[in-house]
């Protein structure tokens, strides 16, 4: 098994979760997140008042899959959420020891 | 751990003797729907089986000095499928022989193995009937007390001293449970309209109708009449048929009315509501009337005989008048059938709410909802409504009175329209409260605002204090999502549909109801952009700017959207999404702003020839921001000044008055006029000054006349236009007018706004933008101007926006038809912030 961590664009979020749906991939976790990479905070003035924005808005998703299906849920990903611009995000890839449903103690891949 | 009867693993008699008997019990309930008879039936079984367990285990070693009470819900006679057995096992001093202990286990080991859930408790009458400020729950549960089994003149010492018990202790009492009840309440953030209700301790549920009883068991003869049982009885039926159902259908004591459970339980024969939707508006309608009036009993017990409270009730009560008399805190009207012939007293009514904060008396509710129908037929025609409700609006409680009108059932029969999302519910995992509740949230939140200090969310508490009209926006709020309850594929659009009928019928002025139905239709918007848009990039803050129109307009979604998002559930409005909306607002405020310089109206099709030539070259706001009607007077005014050099037109407008002036440019011509307004001593709430392809300027001021010289004085309306005109044409000099003016003392001692000012080279090719935010004063704009003129500058664009004190300006500004250069910036902004600090 697989995790997936991925930081992208948050107006991206939907188009990502909608293109993982069509491939049969529904569960994952999705946090409202701020940071940055190369791509550097910038200012916006208000009324002459400046906000520093150092960290930016980003979403991250987390989900665990079958091993089998990484190349083909991390080529669906990718595709969703590139921009080609600067700050698309990352994403990281873990291997899982073990998943436990709670309900019934299932373990392994049918716990997914 | 096992609950069901049938499961409890052993086969006594008891056991099957029990479910036997719930089998029955359970199959009659489904069959007929009746709860009464479910509870009735269980609690004598339960007691036939109590009773024998204490006749065959107790009765032998206890023959005195024990006797079994039943209290709490098994008191009541209200055992619901799967309640506990609550069992007071009363005691005298007699020591507990070895004996007894093990009378006692078989005791309760034989009722467990019948398969009842036991949970007993064993006092004293003494421990009784003294108070237990940390389990106040026992002193309650004695309330209910029934005598079952056992040495019965113990128990009648118990109940010879409760009376004397409750008269001494009676304040304690209703205090600890009123704490009790909101504490629970808060947990449910006191309010009945969730999607999932808890039909046990959510408000308005079984504990609320308990409270009331507990209170009338609690009260003082001689000072509370008692008559809210009889109203609830109703209510009790539909919440005890609920919570059988609930308990049969998951086989244990659950009391979570869930989306399923409401599926299955509208499917049952004897629920006759058709839809889902529809019957759980039944529920919020019961559940809203047992949860008002538990809190309206609970606060009539809690009365102090004296005290401080007291006197500021008895303060309170000098706020009555010809109509309406407040007495202990509650509104009550001297004559309610007088709401028959004259319904829109129902109105001055929220609207004494609204003022003085003063909630209704449970009677003044009962003839609200009995005059419900009259008002509805009194206002179903074209009225003023708008005006009393517009009034309510503004007032200091108005959330409290629009309460008030939504739960007396007054609101829906002002609006009927507001029928189609009463008690709706949205099924997703999003919403938290059904519409009704998210409208009434959303204009809580927005009235809130106005508390904000500190944080993020003061970004937006100044933003409410930069629109013009606050009602527009909880208007706006009211009809938002009003467009849910019909068909239809956008419940904007619906929402706009549906709230023209409404605010054309309740007298809004029609300029109003475009600005309203405008934010309802846009109301997703700010969404929309925040989610599905990369707000790093230029077309976004374009199309932003497209969908918005104008600042102003902007500033009503942004506030709007605000209340919108928190008003989903209590924690929608995360600090992400807060940050994540006004960037939002920043980026269409300064594309906004840029836009005023760069976009202009290029070959303008379906106007005159006439009005074409005139618009060609203004910039876009133009059009957003003025009717048909206007442009073409404006292109009228064109000619005249074609022809005489200047054309004048003032005119007053709801409380306001408005200048459009349109002449070829000139140096200081806005100076000029800025000041002559100021010699008249009047105060500019608005202004812009635009120039057209034909470098004709159009001015264009709104200002009000705090001395109302031009209202009171027809000819001094004329006197304004000829000096304007004069000064224009260069006959008149602005600072000879000015001369004779005493200079403005400063207009408060409160806290002042530190003046901002702000350059930007950058968001126009040819002009220099430059915003000021500074605390308004009489002659502010003419000062400033002139720090313009004297500097040889030439406005290009003006947009001022003033809204309680403070003055919002923005400047597009060149020299020789350039941009300023970066090195004088600095010095212009001293000059500029030193007129603003004066």
């Amino acid at each position: 098994m697989k995790k997936i961590e991925a930081v992208i664009q948050p107006f991206k979020l939907e188009e990502v979760k909608e293109a993982l749906k069509n491939i049969g991939i529904d569960g994952m976790t999705v946090s409202e997140v701020r940071g940055h990479g190369r791509q550097k905070g910038h200012k916006e003035v208000y009324r002459g008042q400046e906000y520093q924005v150092d960290l930016l808005p980003k979403v991250k998703l987390e989900l665990v899959i079958a091993s089998a299906r990484l190349e083909e849920v991390l080529k669906t990903l990718v595709a969703a959420a590139k921009t080609g611009k600067i700050g698309d995000g990352k994403i990281f890839v873990y291997d899982v020891a073990d998943a436990i449903r709670i309900r019934n103690d299932e373990r392994g891949e049918s716990a997914l | 751990m096992s609950q069901t009867p049938l499961e409890s693993g052993t086969t006594n008699a008891a056991n099957q003797r029990y479910s036997a008997g719930f089998e029955q019990i359970r199959e009659h309930y489904f069959r007929t729907g009746d709860p009464a008879l479910a509870l009735e039936a269980r609690t004598k079984l339960v007691d036939s089986i109590v009773d024998e367990s204490f006749r065959e285990f107790l009765a032998p070693v206890w023959p005195t000095g024990l006797a079994a009470i039943t209290v709490g819900g098994y008191g009541r006679r209200d055992l619901f499928p799967y309640s506990d057995i609550d069992l007071l096992l009363l005691m005298d001093g007699a020591p507990i022989t070895p004996e007894r202990k093990d009378a006692l286990s078989h005791f309760m080991k034989a009722i467990w193995d019948a398969g009842l859930r036991l949970s007993h408790s064993v006092r004293s009458v003494e421990e009784c009937t003294e108070i237990h400020i940390q389990n106040i729950e026992l002193n309650i549960s004695i309330l209910d007390q029934r005598f079952l089994a056992g040495d019965s003149a113990l128990y009648a010492q118990l109940m010879a001293k409760l009376p004397k018990f409750i008269a001494s202790e009676r304040q304690q009492l209703i205090r600890q449970l009123g704490l009790l009840t909101r504490t629970r309440h808060d947990k449910f953030h006191d309010t009945v309209y969730h999607l999932e209700p808890n039909l046990k301790d959510g408000p308005g549920g079984l504990r609320d109708l308990h409270l009331v009883w507990w209170l009338h068991k609690l009260r003082d003869p001689l000072k509370n009449n008692f008559d809210y049982l009889a109203e609830l009885e109703e209510a009790q039926l539909f919440l005890h048929r609920l919570r059988c159902f609930l308990h049969f259908s998951a086989g244990r004591d659950q009391n979570i009315l869930a989306f399923d459970a409401q599926e299955e339980y509208v499917d049952l024969p004897f629920i006759h509501s058709p839809t889902v939707a529809g019957w759980m508006r039944e529920y919020f309608l019961h559940a809203r009337k047992v949860h008002r009036t538990a809190l309206q009993v609970l606060e009539i017990c809690e009365t102090p005989a004296s005290g401080l409270l007291s006197q500021f009730r008895e303060w309170r009560s000098r706020l009555s008048n010809s109509e309406m008399t407040v007495s202990r805190d509650r509104l009550l009207l001297r004559s309610p059938q007088q709401l028959e012939a004259d319904p829109e007293l129902a109105l001055r009514l929220a609207r004494f709410v609204a003022k003085h904060g003063v909630s209704l008396a449970l009677d003044t509710e009962r003839r609200l909802r009995e005059a419900a129908p009259r008002l509805e037929e009194h206002f179903a025609k074209p009225s003023q409504l708008w005006n009393y409700l517009q009034e309510i609006f503004s007032l200091p409680h108005a959330v409290l009175a629009l309460r008030a009108m939504h739960d007396t059932g007054m609101l829906a029969a002002l609006i009927p329209e507001w029928r189609l999302i009463d008690g709706m519910v949205m099924r997703d995992f999003y919403h938290r409260y059904t519409v009704d509740e998210h409208t009434l949230i959303t204009i809580e939140n927005l009235l809130n605002l106005k508390k904000e200090q500190q944080g993020t969310r003061i970004n937006f508490a100044e933003l409410l204090g930069e629109i013009e009209t606050i009602s527009i926006l909880l208007f706006a709020l009211l009809l938002h999502d009003v467009g849910k309850g019909a068909e239809g594929s956008s419940h904007s659009i619906e929402g706009v549909r549906i709230g023209k009928v409404v605010l054309e019928r309740i007298g809004m002025p029609a300029e109003q109801i475009a600005l309203v139905l405008f934010l309802v239709e846009r109301h997703l918007e700010l969404s929309s952009v925040m989610n599905s848009r990369d707000l790093s990039d230029p077309a976004t803050a374009e199309y932003l700017a497209g969908r918005v129109g104008t600042i102003e307009q902007l500033k009503y979604l942004a506030l709007l959207t605000y209340s919108d998002i928190s008003g989903v559930n209590p924690k929608a409005m995360t600090p992400w999404r807060l940050d994540q909306l006004w960037r939002v607002y920043i980026i269409g405020h300064r594309e906004l702003t840029r836009e005023l310089e760069t976009d202009r109206i290029i070959a303008p099709a379906g106007v005159t020839e006439e009005v074409a030539a005139f618009l060609e070259g203004l910039p876009m706001r133009y059009l957003r921001t003025h009717s048909r009607e206007q442009m073409e007077d404006h292109a009228q005014l064109a000619i005249k000044s074609a022809k005489l050099g200047v054309g004048v037109d003032i005119q007053r407008d709801s409380g306001v008055w408005r200048l459009s002036l349109i002449t070829v440019d000139k140096p200081n011509l806005f100076a000029s006029i800025a000041g002559t307004l100021a010699s008249f001593g009047v105060n500019i709430l608005k202004a812009e000054a635009f120039s057209n392809s034909r470098s004709e300027i159009v001015d264009a001021f709104t200002f009000s006349d705090p001395s109302r010289n031009l209202e009171l004085n027809p000819s001094e309306t004329d006197r304004l236009r000829q000096i304007l005109e004069r000064v224009v044409l260069g006959k008149a000099d602005v600072r000879t007018l000015l001369a004779g003016r005493r200079k403005a003392a400063a207009p408060s001692t409160r806290e002042r706004l530190r003046p901002s000012v702000d350059f930007d080279n950058q968001a126009s090719e040819h002009a220099t933008l430059i915003e000021i935010v500074a605390e308004d004063k009489p002659g502010l704009l003419y000062e400033l101007a002139n720090v313009f003129s004297e500097a040889s500058c030439n406005i290009e664009v003006v947009l001022i926006d003033t809204e309680a004190h403070k003055a919002l300006d923005v400047f597009y500004i060149t020299r020789g038809g350039a941009k300023l250069a970066d090195e004088e910036l600095g010095a212009m902004e001293e000059k500029l912030l030193a007129v603003c600090r004066v």
